[in-house]
């Protein structure tokens, strides 16, 4: 590490670096779950007999996986140049990667749970070129140094840029000496956040896995049936009692469910975000979080493409929100988007959303309306779940009332929902609204629109509508910014104005 | 730009008259939005490439009809009838009309590409957006003497616009016009 330090700001007699010796010991601590695989290998040699071989073939495998670590550490090495980084890796076919300042877009640092004590992180860098593969990382090299290579590259990209960028980026002058910090979460806010973030998906889990493993489990007991445990209380004589007072048995039950839900919630939301922190550095917003699983993250504001305000029906009766930035990078490999404020008030929102250059419309905003087709899907599966279920009646499986009586359910919820799809043209973006349960509002800036989609087909079409699609950089391949179901000649108009705003860019 | 989205406009509208062409008609939906069709060769391409995936599956079907319906006393032949017969249609019959759905316009700084009937999606991608082109041709296209050209923008949906049954030289000549266009706005 003491080396790293020492040659990192040093950057003209550039020379060959590797990564920290503490990565064996990580390579170490990855074999845990890896050795699973030796398994097989000792169960067999314990059914032949040859108990004395266990030991030194268990030896034997630590010994090679740590030789073939040691290997890769030795034949990995790079090397920070003046404006690129050099990476050379692979022990049998070798690969040489030159990297230059100029295409790398950002530089993620990430620490686990091992790393942080031993002071090494994985350094990552965004080329912006698609897929992950392309993507290099540093894996690991000492904090402090990852942090100084981060603010070489930094330093670099502002450098040449920074003259031309200062008049495009009107909100925040260049030469800002202090990073301001923009949004953090106390325990108190993270506690609250996390009952609103209430979820049965872990008990969900646990079902499956009870499921998935009655068959091994030694006992013949599953906690998710019910006779199960009254055969268990039938044992203790307590049918009797249950039985009297099967409202508080019920209560029981409930009550446990929701300690579950709640505390899942809380346990994810704290584990996630413990210690948020959102800066505005010079040229990003910086976002560092998690509890075990540490990340550091920066979203360079000129990258920055849409943003998305989410909410749920409930928390928006209390005025919480959750912000996030689409951005050209991607935030880790689930979340596509960067989620710079998960839960907030709008307040705390909107001077975020400031330093992005983007305005969220006030409650003024009139809004139009998609048609209310939009429901048309929903209503389609809802009749044929009634024609299911009568069918199944028909034949006389009881069941067949749940699709009856859940299809209308479907249908108005999908109906009234429709209400909720809303966009507004709003100077130089574009805001779209959409769902009741989820509301979720797109603020897409016109200078972000790629391309755009005008849609019809032989539903839309006999009423006069069409379905504006744009083509966005980042963000969900499933997910697109869509306006569906709109007059054609307002359509037509707003495509007009936003791909105009683009080629006066 | 307005003149034809008017056009287009009418004759869907359903409180005024409808136009007098014909929906259905061949090139109909082109002229109506101002677009230029692509060349009709282009159905040849198209048919050579369903008879390629077709057949083989008419050849599947027929054979698994042989294989089955005498063991299950099912009625031999009404499978392979069906499979060659829908085979048969959608070689002769559908390529032309597909192909006269596929229309597009270069100009006014922009690349339009509209295709489709039942679900139609008119793209619009403005030179400036334009990451790189390309202009490939296989060996179907080839004995047509067609190429197609892809547009690449670094939109996540519609990161790839694809034009088919364009004249080779004029595919070169397009892309030659979108690259005169082409802006490195990465910074």
């Amino acid at each position: 590490m003491s080396e790293a330090v020492a040659v990192s700001p040093d950057l003209g007699g550039a020379q060959w670096q590797r990564l920290h010796p503490a990565t064996l010991a990580l390579a170490l601590v990855k074999l845990g779950p890896r050795s699973l695989q030796f398994l097989p290998a000792v169960a067999a040699l314990g059914f032949t007999g040859n108990w004395v071989w266990i030991v030194p073939a268990i030896l034997a495998y630590l010994l090679i996986a740590l030789a073939a670590a040691c290997l890769q550490w030795m034949r990995f090495r790079f090397i920070v140049g003046d404006d690129e980084v050099v990476i050379e890796s692979g022990v049998l076919s070798r690969q040489h990667r030159t990297i230059p300042f100029d295409r790398i877009q950002d530089v993620s640092i990430e620490q686990g749970l091992v790393s942080r004590a031993l002071g090494i992180a994985k350094v990552g860098f965004e080329t912006g070129a698609g897929g992950k593969e392309n993507d290099a990382h540093l894996d690991a090299i000492g904090l402090d140094a990852a942090q100084a290579l981060r603010t070489t590259i930094r330093a670099h990209r502002s450098a040449p840029v920074a003259a031309a960028s200062v008049a495009a980026e009107a909100p925040a002058p260049a030469p800002v000496a202090e990073d301001r910090l923009l949004f953090a979460m106390g325990p108190r806010r993270l506690l609250v956040a996390g009952l609103f973030n209430f979820s049965l998906a872990a008990l969900a889990v646990v079902g499956a896995g009870m499921q998935f493993f009655d068959d091994l489990l030694p006992f013949d007991f599953n906690v998710f049936d019910p006779r199960d445990w009254i055969d268990v209380a039938a044992d203790y004589g307590l049918d009797q009692w249950v039985l009297a007072h099967r409202w508080i048995a019920g209560l029981g039950a409930a009550i446990s469910l929701l300690f579950i839900g709640f505390a899942s919630g809380i346990a994810t939301m704290v584990f996630a975000n413990w210690g948020f922190r959102l800066t505005r550095e010079p040229r990003a917003l910086r976002r560092t979080r998690g509890l075990t699983t540490r990340t550091d993250v920066a979203v360079p504001v000129k990258r920055v493409q849409a943003a998305i305000v989410v909410t749920g029906w409930l928390r928006k009766r209390f005025g919480w929100h959750e912000l996030r930035l689409q951005s050209l990078a991607s935030d880790g490999e689930k979340e596509k988007d960067h989620q710079v404020v998960p839960f907030g008030r709008l307040g705390e929102i909107d001077p975020v959303l400031g330093e992005v250059a983007i305005r969220r419309p006030d409650d003024a905003q009139a809004w139009q309306h998609s048609h209310r087709i939009v429901a048309l899907g929903p209503i389609i599966g809802a009749t044929a779940a009634t024609i299911g279920g009568g069918i199944a009646l028909y034949l006389g499986n009881d069941v067949g009332w749940l699709g009856i009586v859940a299809a209308p359910l479907v249908a108005l919820i999908a109906l009234w929902a429709a209400r909720y799809h809303r966009w507004a043209d709003v100077g130089d973006l574009v805001a779209i609204r959409r769902g009741w349960w989820k509301p979720k509002m797109t603020l897409l800036p016109h200078a972000s629109v790629q391309s755009v989609d005008l849609k019809t087909d032989f539903i839309l079409r006999p009423f006069g509508l069409a379905t504006l699609v744009f083509g966005v950089p980042g963000g969900s391949s499933l997910a697109s910014h869509e306006i569906p179901a709109i007059p054609l000649g307002v359509a037509q108009d707003l495509r007009s104005r936003i791909l105009a705003a683009g080629l006066r860019q | 730009m307005s003149v034809p989205r008017d056009l287009f406009k009418d004759q869907f509208m359903t409180d005024t008259p409808p136009a007098p062409t014909d929906p259905f008609a061949p090139d109909a939906l082109n002229a109506a939005e101002g677009l230029d069709p692509v060349d009709p060769a282009y159905s040849h391409v198209v048919r050579i490439a369903t008879a390629l995936n077709l057949i083989p599956l008419a050849i599947g079907a027929s054979v698994a009809d042989w294989l089955v319906m005498p063991r299950i006393d099912g009625p031999y032949g009404l499978v392979t009838t069906a499979a060659w017969l829908f085979a048969l249609l959608a070689i002769v019959m559908l390529p032309a009309r597909r192909v006269s759905r596929w229309g597009y316009k270069i100009g006014e700084g922009q690349l339009r590409v509209a295709r489709g009937w039942l679900f139609r999606t008119d793209t619009i991608v403005p030179f400036v957006r334009v990451q790189h082109i390309d202009v490939g041709q296989g060996p179907v296209e080839r004995l047509f003497g067609l190429s197609h050209l892809v547009v690449h923008t670094s939109g996540t949906h519609n990161s790839m616009v694809t034009l088919p049954g364009l004249r080779s030289d004029l595919a070169a000549a397009m892309r030659e016009t979108i690259r005169r266009h082409i802006q490195t706005d990465f910074a």
